[in-house]
């Protein structure tokens, strides 16, 4: 137990587009409980001090991934973020690769125009109930843990900093994940490499080490990705076999 | 053409990758400037089987996934880390990733696995070589050391992601291919290296500068070299 | 004069769990023009956070399992207050709409036969909950809302709240709401409404129920003209997180208990064995869940009030295998490392019963071209709800919300709201907002309904606790009309705060009135001065709407037909 009540100073991103040219910081004085989370920490100041800060939560148990921010500059979540853990002056801002609502609210809504975009689960035929083995449905499911926190979005320097057609790591794992699930009948490489910009990513694993359900992005998803492209854009061998294929099955099909 | 050839980050002024070319540049020289003869069984691995085996070894770590991260955070500084504050990453920077000039090279990267695989095996064979250069059997700390760097490539090398995706990971369903129990076995226990690849990438790299100044001190006749095991025949 | 842009289609669903979700694709695939609109973020809904599984007698592991087993294990943990038809419904359809499922592109984990894996759960005689690991909910989510995306002919908008359900003649024409992101109004025309917005779990102040449940739906209903039904039924879970403050409430789940987990009190003393000998720590929802009130509220509880709960026996490798969720939990929030630690725990709101009453065969209200599914509707899980009945729940009903929807409108005529009927609505909710006068906090009135529900109106209910509570309620009736945020109408939250209390207060009114007037106790209903079950009581409570009041009538409990009597007595 604490015997005297700790303070602690959060910085809050204020900035209403519509009003203000320019964000700017705003500083409170909040008391510490023990455990407390940085969600608790601006939760009491929309409470006590100023109501006006927007700020979206759900759960505030890390499985909603609503609560995603910048906190003294690492992509994390707010509500798992301990408070303990931070020191000094805890800076909180939003994430700034998406275009701004208000304060810490982002407008995420163009990674849903992205999924939309994706080719969806296309099963092969198949009698029905489905026999798909245990050890087919690992891959794909730990991709199937994400929450759309979009962090990995948020870091990744493609989306953030530049100008291309990369659909960015969220979505590539959603591929992978559909790509994987056994009953799939789709591959999503070659339109990920031809529209989608899966050559941008340029593997330096920020994605990876933001996510707060610790897939393995880079590693499980975007790699295997490009590797399957691989296959069929720079590899004489496999474009090979597979041209002999097409040509027994007396069609292309795609 | 050349502009094609040649992506826009390379057109930086970038003092990291300067040093870096000059750094790779010097030590190719100084290796065909100044080779290491056989020592007493022992054959540099620098030029094993034959220094010109290099540029494909060179180009398999210049295209392996662990080092595309480090010299794309270090040297490129796309992005510097993962902090977003403090980024040199910005829309006026050129940036086209992989996907042109030179650096489509990187998507070949399972070739250089090829060619680094057919020159594992010499590795080995080199390790026979200074055990057995007397014609007797004759173990000593070089050798250890030998068979040390020998393991340490062999296993950065099947840990590559390229050898991941051809022994199973291309494809979707395991169970449906024959043996396809095997097969998620080896890819499984694949995966476990696979998840220490930067690890194996810079230890064996390290060990491999280390064992080439080994040698070169015993050419240079510094006695650190000791006997450990001998079968006289 | 407000400003508001109008909006047309031919089913409007409120919310983007899983319910609205299925609802729409049903009424999007029979052709309707849909708009889901949320409270929250698509893919955020409280249903993302169901672990344990969908409950479906699949048959896939014990395959003695079958609808009629499931059926009347659902009637029976009921406690005989849950609608027949609705059940039989439910135990019949599950199995296809998780194969439905399954062709959408979830993945289930397997049986070593590559069928769909089932576990044990609370009450369910068989293996029957199909899972995805300890995330179910999400991957139900994310399936849907894939599906949904694809689908041309749905839109939605999320972050968009409804104030009002605007109905003409006991027929609904529409809906009037805002949007967050802008604070714009938006007027929507429709033919059909269908309501799914999940519980009211947060009018408690300890609850495992994430931000948006707050009964605006069934509030939202009522308001409109709807029957609410078996409003005294509220689902305590036994087991919440007490420590620390931030995270109490937050669910502990079921399975620490089904893995051989122990309730310790501070004595040290495995006090299940007193309360049941039999089922110890695996006896039904409702029975540990007072047991272990008892427990604290007799001054063996431990410092943070609450059990200890051990499953250190077990060993660490047993249990980050079994339980990897919990074990991160504790690690995450509570710095607790469950392998070598107690756990602390205390009951938690968790799952609401009653609702808005429904058609069981249509999931039709009383109002016309208004439907309601998912945990916003009552009748189903009667005093007490199995788990993993609930994931079934929103998936049946859901769909069949969509598809008598979509009937309903190839014949019904579009109504129009009237201009002033509008401006008023507006008007209504804008009075919050007052850069000028400061008013109430809404927090401050929210966190007192929430204490005052969770000190009088708890597991264990009686008389005088229940009247304190109702006097309470209607005290921040009258001070939240006082209620003032100032800013503008963009992501308030202290604005959406006041509307969420004003639903708050009248479902709280609702709930308690019931509970006031079920004189027995029931399943989850538990009244230390009438301690017993009571033949007389087996009727459902409905709430009225007369005139803004709340009249509360009985209605006798539709009769259970001889074949599926013959099925429970087997």
């Amino acid at each position: 137990m604490l015997m005297e009540k700790n303070r602690i100073k959060i910085r809050i991103y204020r900035k209403d587009p519509e009003k203000d040219a320019k964000g700017y910081f705003q500083e409170f004085d909040v008391p510490v409980e023990e455990g407390m989370v940085v969600l608790d920490a601006v939760n009491y100041v929309t409470e006590h001090y100023d109501q006006t800060i927007a700020v979206r939560w759900n759960c505030k148990a890390a499985r909603c991934g609503s609560c995603a921010a910048e906190i003294n500059g690492m992509p994390k979540l707010m509500c798992k973020t301990r408070i303990d853990q931070l020191g000094g002056v805890v800076s909180i801002e939003p994430m700034h690769a998406f275009p701004l609502v208000k304060d810490l609210v982002t407008d995420v809504n163009e990674n849903y125009e992205t999924e939309r975009a994706m080719p969806e689960f296309t099963p092969k035929e198949e009698k029905e109930p489905w026999i798909i083995d245990e050890m087919d449905v690992l891959r794909s499911q730990e991709f199937r843990k994400c929450i759309e926190c979009f962090l990995c979005q948020d870091v990744c320097h493609v989306i953030r900093d530049h100008t291309t057609k990369y659909i960015g790591p969220r979505h590539v794992a959603k591929a992978a994940s559909l790509d994987m699930h056994p009953a799939d009948s789709l591959d999503r490489s070659k339109i990920l490499t031809e529209e989608k910009g899966l050559g941008y990513c340029n593997v330096t694993k920020c994605c990876q080490e933001v996510c707060p359900e610790h897939i393995k992005i880079t590693d499980n998803a975007i790699i295997p990705e490009k590797e399957r492209a691989a296959d069929g854009f720079y590899d004489p061998i496999m474009m090979l076999i597979g041209k002999i294929k097409k040509r027994k099955n007396g069609k292309n099909v795609e | 053409m050349l502009n094609k050839l040649i992506p826009k980050e390379l057109l930086e002024k970038n003092i990291r990758l300067y040093m870096f070319i000059i750094l790779l540049a010097v030590a190719a020289l100084m290796l065909v400037l100044f080779p290491v003869p056989e020592y007493k069984g022992y054959i540099d691995p620098f030029y094993s089987p034959t220094i010109l085996v290099l540029p494909f070894v060179g180009l398999y770590r210049l295209t392996c996934y662990a080092y595309r991260k480090d010299y794309n955070r270090h040297i490129f500084k796309h992005p510097i880390a993962c902090s977003v504050i403090g980024r040199l990453d910005d829309n006026k920077r050129g940036y086209t990733g992989e996907t042109s000039g030179i650096f489509k090279i990187e998507n070949l990267h399972r070739y250089f696995l090829y060619s680094a695989i057919a020159i594992l095996p010499f590795f080995y064979y080199d390790l026979y070589i200074s055990m057995f250069y007397t014609g007797s059997f004759v173990l000593r700390l070089g050798s250890l050391i030998l068979a040390t760097n020998a393991v340490l490539i062999t296993l950065y090398v099947f840990s590559c992601h390229s050898f991941r995706s051809l022994i199973g990971g291309r494809k979707d369903c395991f169970s449906c291919m024959h043996g396809g129990k095997s097969i998620k076995r080896v890819y499984d226990s694949q995966s476990k290296i696979n998840a220490h690849h930067e690890t194996l990438a810079w230890a064996s790299l390290i060990f491999i500068i280390f064992v080439d100044l080994y040698i070169r001190a015993l050419v240079a006749g510094i006695p650190i070299d000791h006997i450990i095991f001998a079968l006289v025949l | 004069m407000n400003e508001y842009k109008e909006l047309d289609s031919d089913i409007l669903i409120i919310g983007s769990g899983g319910a609205g979700l299925r609802a729409a694709i049903e009424a999007g695939a029979n052709g309707a023009s849909v708009v889901v609109v949320s409270k929250s973020l698509l893919g955020k809904a409280h249903t993302v956070m169901a672990e344990g599984g969908i409950a479906a007698s699949l048959g896939d592991v014990d395959s003695k399992d079958s609808w009629e087993v499931h059926f009347s294990d659902t009637i029976i943990e009921g406690v005989f207050l849950g609608n027949w038809r609705m059940a039989e419904i439910l135990a019949k359809e599950a199995p296809e709409r998780v194969y439905e499922l399954e062709r959408y592109g979830a993945l289930f984990d397997r049986t070593p036969e590559g069928k769909i894996m089932q576990r044990a759960f609370g009450a369910h005689t068989y293996r029957r909950l199909c899972h995805v690991g300890d995330k179910t909910g999400l991957e139900l989510i994310r399936t849907l809302e894939d599906r949904i995306l694809h689908m041309n002919n749905i839109s939605v908008m999320d972050e968009t709240l409804i104030t009002k359900i605007v109905s003409k003649d006991n027929k609904v024409i529409g809906a009037i709401g805002f949007e967050m992101k802008t604070g714009k109004f938006v007027v929507f025309n429709t033919k059909s409404v269908i309501i799914a917005t999940g519980g009211l779990g947060r009018i408690y102040k300890i609850t495992s129920n994430s931000w948006e449940s707050t009964g605006d739906g069934i509030a939202l209903a009522f308001k409109a003209g709807a029957k609410l039904v078996d409003m005294e039924m509220i689902q305590f879970h036994p087991t919440g997180m007490v420590w620390p403050p931030g995270v109490k409430g937050l669910l502990v789940t079921e399975g620490v208990r089904g893995e051989g987990g122990i309730l310790l009190n501070s004595k040290g003393e495995r006090f299940m064995l007193r309360y049941s000998p039999k089922k110890k720590e695996l006896d039904a929802r409702d029975v540990v869940a007072r047991a272990i009130y008892n427990e604290i509220k007799n001054g063996n509880g431990t410092e943070h009030g609450g059990v200890y709960l051990d499953i250190t026996h077990k060993g660490a490798a047993f249990i980050k295998k079994k339980l990897p969720a919990m074990y991160e939990q504790f690690k995450e929030f509570a710095g607790i490392d469950i392998t070598k630690e107690k756990m602390e725990v205390a009951p938690t709101v968790h799952y609401f019963m009653g609702g808005i009453l429904v058609d069981a065969e249509t999931c039709k209200t009383n109002i016309e071209g208004l439907y309601a599914a998912g945990e916003t509707a009552g009748g189903l899980h009667g005093a007490n709800r199995l788990g993993g009945n609930s994931l079934a729940d929103i998936l049946v009903f859901g769909r069949r919300a969509g598809l008598y929807a979509s009937e309903y409108i190839k014949n019904a005529k579009a109504g129009k709201m009237g201009v002033r009927e509008i401006e008023a609505e507006i008007d209504n909710v804008k009075k919050y907002i007052d850069n000028k006068n400061k008013g109430v906090n809404p927090y401050e009135m929210t966190d007192k309904l929430r204490n005052a529900m969770e000190e009088y109106v708890g597991i264990i209910r009686n008389e005088k606790d229940l009247k304190t509570a109702l006097d309470i309620v209607y005290k921040l009736k009258k001070e939240s009309a006082k209620c003032k945020v100032s800013g503008d109408m963009k992501f308030n939250k202290g604005f959406i705060e006041c509307i969420e209390l004003n639903n708050m207060l009248l479902l709280a009114e609702c709930m308690i009135k019931s509970a006031l007037e079920r004189k027995e106790s029931r399943g989850a209903h538990t009244r230390s001065d009438y301690p017993e079950k009571s033949s007389d009581w087996e009727v459902n409570i409905i709430c009225n709407n007369v005139n803004g009041d709340i009249i509360l009538e009985s209605a006798a409990i539709p009769e259970i037909p001889e074949r599926l009597k013959k099925i429970l007595k087997q």
